[in-house]
């Protein structure tokens, strides 16, 4: 009764012309986005931080989390119309979703790519909702060993999971907790690595990082391959499945969203681990597995209602642990404590108001995306016939608005420019980026955290081990480090036999 | 990719040097536990022992044809890159002076001219029309301090 109460206050806050205005404009910026190949969710929540400081932290969070859902929305029209994925989380909705397209089925597999979408971003929602409040509750147990656990956790599997190569996973792990120590530093409150530079007191920016990063960096990998698309035609009387269709996709719409809450529950498994996952378990318990990558429905339903339900979880554990499980929700992590606010298990009891107004938001915000993009496809669509050349200078101005505004300071700027070209060669390398955002945003949090729970145990290394919830969240990370280890050599082996063969 | 991973892990290693140096300016610990110089110093000698790790497996690894590919375009694709960062840190350079709209029309009416081939007009065309938007979106309706430049503008 509690949950319901809160929620409808939550609904009220919502409901205001400022809030849903707020929604609308996420989920539209979130649908271009997401269609767009060439600006992640990360990237486009850190450009639009600077631009939001003169708000309220709740209608720019609602705006936020609406880019991020909405970004799951439209990357898989890309998908489907092009084979090239807006977001790396719709990948696997080409293999099925081109192919329909190409069948003449691309409105079909649109609608119900958005039909899913909606079901899953509602579920999982709820799903949400009913977790949160006990596991914040739960939460309220930890002290500062139990957090430094809690990180580490979450670091190790958001590294381990990150890339093709958990090696350069760590490393840049480790090299964004290495810039998270540029700074006053958190323990005695002095300069460390400051070098007489005045704007590095306040460190190295995680806006600018990531917009280097993620947007100047993917910026440059598209410039740079000349992109050419041209997308199939859809038009608005075809958009919409057959009643057929949607009932023969029910069950896939559902095992989608129960995979991808799992899945984004889980720090680091990530939108992307979610829908190839939720495409296995199709694939799998299907009578005819041979009609995938042949047009199969199921195989769009099912990935695209994954990654939206994960969004969803992935919001768990930032709401309730304030611990980020993807790139995207770090950046969210980063902008509610830029905006004063503390994320994590007190946050429900602190600011009670702005916790169910964001869950509330999520309800509306999903409604507004199905209104929004079942007519609008083909309109979001014609976006895609925009030649590059037009469309990177303006992404590289937005990158450019957004750091300098940060303190309206040009020293932002060349900051992001310089991890502009460090994201470009890291991608061409294949070294994940988000490793390196979330460690720069975890890694004062952590060296905090150990300097707490050491601080209170006077010193006392086995405090981490003798505390049980502490002790149990380092096991689990033990115990998935051990598992990531004998299945990377698992498959080298595999490999290397293969290549012998 | 070979290459690349042995320069990655080179440059981890160079880091972590730094790391662990530069720690040693700081208390290693305080009265109440650790000090300032404990996480970097750590942190150092974890990036050094993943960085070695990483030199010795790219080394021993054999790498596939796709990973054998060179990853970087040739030096065509790289001097346009080049000179899209080139014009990105000019304008980082001119737009306190010269003000962001300003900036903005010269930002892209170049960009097109130079490294897309548009003709002078048509470049000149989005230059304003961009510059326009900017003014419209960011001054005018989200207000965004931008700067103004010895024409005010």
């Amino acid at each position: 009764m509690d949950i319901l109460n809160s929620l409808m206050q939550g609904f009220a806050t919502v409901l205001t012309p400022f809030n849903l205005w707020m929604a609308v404009i996420g989920c539209f910026f979130g649908t271009i986005v997401g269609i767009l190949p060439g600006l992640g969710p990360s990237a486009t929540i850190a450009m639009l931080i600077p631009l939001t400081f003169g708000m309220n932290a709740t209608p720019a969070m609602i705006m936020m989390c609406a880019i991020y859902y909405g970004a799951m929305y439209g990357g898989s029209t890309t998908s489907i119309l092009l084979n090239v994925p807006g977001e790396s989380a719709s990948v696997v909705t080409c293999i099925d979703g081109y192919q329909m397209a190409r069948q003449g089925r691309g409105g079909a597999a649109l609608g119900i790519s958005a039909i899913g979408s909606f079901v899953a971003g509602i579920l999982g929602t709820i799903g949400l909702m009913l977790i949160c409040v006990p596991l914040a509750k739960f939460a309220l147990k930890f002290g500062p060993a139990e957090f430094f656990s809690l990180i580490v956790m979450g670091l190790l599997t958001i590294v381990y999971v990150g890339g093709k190569s958990i090696s350069k996973s760590l490393m840049s792990g480790v090299i964004g907790m290495a810039l998270g120590t540029i700074g006053i530093d958190v323990i005695q409150g002095a300069p460390r690595f400051v070098y007489d530079l005045p704007e590095l007191m306040d460190g190295v920016s995680f806006v600018t990082v990531v917009m280097g990063l993620f947007g100047i960096g993917e910026v440059l990998v598209s410039a740079e391959e000349r992109m050419k698309i041209t997308p199939i035609n859809v038009k608005f009387k075809d958009l919409w499945p057959t009643v057929t269709e949607v009932w023969q996709c029910k069950w896939a719409i559902l095992r989608g969203t129960g995979v991808g809450f799992f899945m984004g529950a889980l720090p680091g498994a990530g939108a992307t681990i979610a829908s190839f996952a939720a495409y296995a378990v199709e694939k799998g318990v299907a009578k005819n597995p041979e009609r995938f990558g042949k047009g199969a429905i199921e195989g769009v339903a099912g990935p695209e209602s994954a990654n939206n339900a994960c969004t969803s979880g992935a919001m768990v554990h930032l709401l309730a642990l304030g611990i980020p499980g993807s790139g995207a929700t770090a950046v969210m992590l980063g902008a509610l404590m830029l905006y004063g606010l503390k994320p994590g298990p007190m946050m429900f009891h602190t600011n009670p108001d702005f916790v169910w107004a964001l869950i509330a938001s999520m309800f509306v915000g999903n409604a507004i995306l199905i209104v929004m993009n079942l007519p609008m496809i083909p309109l979001f669509a014609m976006g895609l016939r925009i030649p590059y050349r037009y469309l990177y200078p303006g992404i590289l101005l937005i990158c450019i608005i957004g750091a300098y505004s940060l303190s309206s300071s040009v020293y932002d700027v060349w900051v992001m420019l310089v991890f502009g070209v460090i994201g470009y060669f890291m991608k061409k390398f294949d070294i994940p980026g988000a490793p390196m955002v979330i460690a720069l945003i975890l890694g004062p949090m952590l060296e905090y955290n150990l300097y707490r729970a050491l601080a209170l145990s006077r010193g006392d290394m086995t405090v981490f081990f003798t505390r049980p919830i502490s002790a149990t969240l380092l096991a689990i990370a033990a115990i998935m480090t051990i598992a990531f280890s004998f299945k990377t050599v698992r498959i080298k082996r595999t490999m290397l036999e293969e290549k012998e063969e | 990719m070979k290459k690349g991973d042995i320069t990655f892990s080179v440059i981890g290693m160079g880091l972590s040097l730094w790391l662990i140096l530069e720690s040693q300016k700081f208390a290693y610990a305080s009265k109440f536990g650790i000090g300032p110089g404990f996480f970097p110093f750590w942190l150092g000698i974890v990036l050094a022992a993943f960085s070695l790790f990483k030199f010795i497996s790219s080394l021993r690894e054999k790498y596939d044809e796709d990973d054998r590919k060179p990853r970087l375009p040739g030096w065509g694709s790289l001097g346009r890159l080049g000179l899209i960062m080139l014009i990105a840190a000019g304008f980082a350079l001119v737009m306190s002076s010269l003000g962001f709209i300003v900036t903005v029309f010269f930002f892209v009416s170049i960009i097109l001219f130079v490294l897309e081939g548009d003709s002078v007009l048509k470049s000149i065309f989005y230059g304003v029309m961009f510059s326009a938007a900017v003014f419209l979106i960011f001054r005018y309706w989200l207000e965004v301090d931008l700067p103004r430049g010895l024409l005010g503008i």
